[in-house]
């Protein structure tokens, strides 16, 4: 009996289970924005600037309004004194802040800036008469690039500014200049990561519909954060939250890109107020492209100071970070330079430290967080240092790290700018990807092969990824709203099923399994038994929304803690009814009763029914509910650090610089893992995307502050045929000493680290050919070919 | 601007639509069938959301204009399966083998798979690759959709056998 029991009630925390949501995507019933249709519903368009800098003088609407189907065209000036512009601002020294309108006023910032808006009744009208908008701008000088920005005479792209900085940032540790003077060794480099972006596949969108009797606003949009677009739209808006509604349905991917509030959001609010009718905005791939957030436009300069051994002594930073016109929403300018600024030494012990970091305006789309948030510019900079002092002390790459990283007897470890690595494996995970690559195999093979003139390299990265940043962490970084904490509402129906309301937003991280998996834990149910809900303001508690790798420690705990309060409550009423010690309870198959004695007890259901319906039964100073309402923010609230150790084998064709991808093996610890076969998923499609940065792509500008990549013909993303052509994971699993549950986040982990990795490869795949090194991202074959030219 | 009537299939039932000449299949799909399984990521031709079959070839129905379409046999991801319980080997491998995340590109990849499998039913996973190339998708770095084509084929096989 007792074993029959088990059978029903399989633990389902570390399994690969399969995820919940995938049937609503495989039978095309998902429902994303662009697929809802509201009754009477317009179709709104936007007419973007052609100039990088330039003042608006008049936008001609005449003819755009006359033509049919047209309902209504909006310019800045209409709006200038009824809506706030979008604004975020840093509370940190030397901050200079932005209000980004929803149609620009008085001037454009960026090529792509939206003028105007047009509404139509359907979507073949309004693109005609967008066309037949005409902005009248007087160009300026424009700011293309951070060499313009910082020039003495550079011309400010906002006016009441001193400079094009947003801020400037300086940390020094004591005796800085000293332990840089006493190393024997000193060598200065710089890296350059080419600006590009998140590009999830479907574009941004949303639908407003405002309900004049009631004076409510709903919006149905593209986002990972419903609730900081609501609060972001109150403040602009100046109409109280209680009568905005955001809803986030299926969203097809964000990684950061959709975790802002935008100017579009807000112009379509707008045309939904004035017009009384549904308005329905579905951005073209080529407004993604030059309008959407752009990020990763690092700069670093470095001087590092180590010994013979390859110790390091001493490292100077210089990052520069290209944020382009405007502040965005809720992060402000800030994020990529105090990221970086906080993470650059990475895994490795480093004591002495001394950086300068500054968030650079430009006539450019503005810079957000995308998957791994500078931590992709920050490894590329201290991996790219580590292969260059190996290099120069002749050691082989994995032993200079293996000399500096941070061993597992100094966990809790406390980095030289604060940071607590909880715990890690760094030197383990190293050392685990070795063996599975088969290292020294590697090295023959790549022996071998320039036997016959062929140029095989192995690339070698660790990083340490720091998620799930809480309070403390957001706190310090002078950023308005402290995104600390998530909140799950869990509640037992009188069928004895289970729902939960999360604050977070699950747009392909699988959420709907892996919190079900911890409720359905907890509770001793089945997964079906478990629904979960989120995205809907009205629907569930306040949160933040999903990014920095963070909803499965923190939407997990607070599941976890609110199943437990649940379990608990069950636990006392089964109790009561069973004449036992609550603490003599157990929990499976969908039932309650005393341990040992499997069928003396109830099933959840029947203990539900009692519950609500004959709350007679129940001990007396028991409410009749089965609710309970958990917030959860991560102590220490710097974040739990899950690490990684990479290793790549590349071919590189000398003739044509092309660079195949042979062997990739990854070693990722995350602590205690749900779902592996979500991880895995996680990790690969995270180190697919590293492997765009590191190749690929890349969105250039000319010197005026044109884009000229605008189509994903010129925009190049990995396909099928980029991934490496054997990719390997294993997992090490240190659990976080202080999230609950020992979890760690991992979802842009993948991400951080194949920039390094793949340039490690190919200078060593190069290295008979060249003294040159690779210093900057994407590696198009054009590199490599010129760093083989100059021999 | 002047109107066509339009006949074909879609997933077997006949339709009778009238655009104008430069409404886009994706569009009458989307838009006056409701079949809105069908995704648009670029409307450029590039990634391959939209991929349709037209009388067994994929398409990318954001390159098509409907009146191109008169007579044609259609088929969307809706034709695959009404419910869970039919699903087809390929659905049930990429659920199988998580080869979905956000699903936006899900159903072009379902789509190129079912024609690949039709033309090469045991296909080397470079064939695979190569036969996939058309479709982007940016959240899974492809490894699992390999590992569902893979499964999908040998488990047609084996109905088939
Ligand atoms: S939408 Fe048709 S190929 Fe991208
Ligand atoms: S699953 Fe998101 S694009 Fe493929």
């Amino acid at each position: 009996m007792t074993d029959q029991i088990e059978t029903l009630a399989p633990r389902f925390f570390g399994q690969r289970v399969k995820r919940r949501e995938d049937p609503r995507f495989l039978l095309g019933r998902a429902k994303y924005v662009d697929d809802i249709v509201r009754p009477g519903m317009l179709f709104a368009s936007f007419v973007r600037s052609s100039e990088a800098h330039a003042r608006v003088r008049g936008v001609d609407i005449a003819d755009a309004l006359a033509l049919p189907g047209v309902v209504d065209v909006l310019t800045g000036e209409m709006i200038a004194d009824t809506s706030h512009p979008i604004r975020s601002d840093s509370t940190m020294p030397t901050w200079q802040g932005t209000g980004f309108p929803a149609l620009a006023i008085d001037k454009v910032r960026f090529v792509g800036e939206a003028v105007a808006c047009v509404v139509a009744e359907d979507r073949y009208a309004v693109e005609d008469a967008t066309e037949a908008v005409i902005p009248d701008l007087e160009p300026l000088t424009p700011v293309a690039n951070m060499d313009q920005a910082t020039a003495a005479d550079a011309p400010l792209i906002h006016e009441d500014w001193e400079d094009n900085h947003f801020i400037k940032r300086h940390v020094e540790t004591d005796g800085f200049d000293e332990a840089l003077d006493a190393a024997p060794h000193r060598s200065s480099h710089r890296f350059v990561m080419a600006r590009h972006t998140g590009m999830p596949l479907e574009n941004r969108g949303c639908i407003a519909e405002w309900d004049s009797a009631k004076g409510e606003l709903t919006l149905w949009t593209a986002t990972q954060i419903p609730h900081l677009v609501r609060t972001g739209l109150a403040d602009a808006l100046q109409i109280p939250e209680n009568r905005i509604r955001v809803i986030a349905p299926d969203v097809g991917g964000g990684f950061g890109i959709k975790g802002h509030l935008f100017p579009e959001e807000l112009s379509c609010s707008i045309m939904a107020i004035r017009t009384g009718r549904p308005v329905k905005w579905i951005e073209d791939r080529r407004e993604h492209i030059i309008a959407c957030i752009h990020a990763r436009e690092h700069t670093h300069e470095v001087e590092v100071g180590y010994d013979d051994d390859g110790t390091i002594l001493a490292l100077k930073a210089h990052l520069q970070v290209d944020c382009g016109a405007y502040s965005v929403y809720p992060w402000t300018s800030t994020m990529d330079t105090g990221m970086a600024l906080g993470i650059l030494p990475g895994p490795y012990r480093i004591r002495n430290y001394y950086v300068d970091a500054e968030s650079v305006a430009t006539n450019k789309a503005p810079l957000g967080p995308y998957r791994g948030v500078a931590r992709p510019a920050a490894c590329f900079t201290i991996e790219r240092t580590m292969d260059a002092v190996a290099e120069q002390l002749g050691l082989d790459p994995t032993e200079i790290r293996r000399r500096n990283l941070v061993r597992s007897d100094e966990f809790p470890y406390t980095s030289v700018t604060g940071l607590q690595y909880d715990s890690g494996s760094f030197i383990e995970a190293l050392d685990l990807a070795m063996e599975k690559a088969g290292y020294q195999q590697w090295r023959e093979r790549q022996q071998a092969a320039r036997e016959e003139g062929r140029y095989l390299g192995i690339g070698v990265t660790t990083y340490t990824e720091q998620t799930a940043h809480t309070t403390q962490e957001f706190k310090k970084r002078g950023i308005p709203m402290v995104f600390g904490y998530e909140t799950s509402m869990l509640r037992m129906d009188p069928s004895g099923q289970v729902t939960v309301n999360t604050s977070i937003h699950s747009h392909g991280q699988g959420l709907e399994t892996t919190l079900a998996q911890i409720a359905a834990d907890q509770l001793g149910v089945s997964l079906e038994d478990v629904r979960i809900s989120f995205g809907d303001t009205s629907e569930v508690a306040y949160g933040s929304g999903t990014f920095a790798s963070r909803s499965a420690v923190l939407a997990g705990g607070a599941t976890d803690l609110a199943a437990g309060e649940i379990r608990a409550k069950l636990a006392r009423i089964a109790a009561h009814l069973l004449e036992a010690a609550p603490e003599d309870i157990e929990f499976s198959g969908g039932r309650a009763y005393v341990a040992g004695s499997p069928d003396q007890g109830y099933s959840l259901a029947e203990i539900a029914r009692m519950t609500h319906h004959n709350p007679q039964h129940i001990p007396e100073d028991e409410a009749p509910i089965l609710e309970s309402t958990r917030t959860y923010d991560a102590s220490p609230g710097n974040g739990t650090f899950t690490n990684a150790a990479l290793l790549l084998l590349v071919e590189v064709d000398a003739e044509t610089g092309f660079v195949h991808l042979l062997d990739l093996v990854c070693v990722e610890d995350c602590g205690r893992i749900i779902n592996p076969l979500i991880v895995d998923g996680q990790i690969q499609g995270g180190i697919a995307q590293g492997i765009g940065s590191a190749l690929l792509e890349e969105l250039v500008y000319d010197e005026d502050g044109q884009p000229l990549v605008t189509t994903l013909v010129d925009y190049l993303m990995p396909g099928t045929t980029d991934m490496p052509e054997n990719f390997e994971i294993h997992h090490l699993e240190t659990p976080s000493p202080f999230t609950v549950q020992g979890i760690k986040g991992m979802g842009e982990g993948g991400a951080i680290g194949p920039g390094a990795l793949v340039a490690s490869a190919v200078d060593d795949a190069i290295r008979p050919l060249t003294s040159g090194r690779v210093t900057s991202l994407p590696i198009t074959p054009e590199k490599v070919r010129t760093l083989i030219e100059q021999g | 601007m002047n109107r066509h009537t339009v006949s074909f299939t879609v997933n077997d039932q006949p339709h009778e639509v009238e655009v104008e000449p430069r409404r886009l299949l994706a569009d009458v799909l989307r838009e006056n069938l409701g079949l809105t399984g069908t995704h648009l990521g670029c409307e450029h031709g590039v990634c391959g959301a939209c991929t349709v079959l037209v009388d067994g070839q994929p398409q990318r129905s954001c390159l098509l204009f409907a009146v191109q379409l008169d007579g044609a046999e259609i088929e969307t991801v809706e034709g695959l399966a009404a419910d869970e319980q039919g699903f087809h080997p390929l659905q049930t491998a990429f659920w199988e083998k998580h080869g979905l995340q956000c699903g936006f590109c899900t159903p072009g990849f379902l789509m190129s798979s079912k024609e690949l499998l039709e033309r090469n039913p045991d296909p080397s996973d470079d064939e695979i690759r190569e036969g996939l190339a058309g479709n982007l998708c940016r959240c899974t770095g492809y490894v699992h959709i390999v590992d569902a084509v893979r499964s999908a084929a040998e488990a047609i096989r084996e109905e088939q056998r």
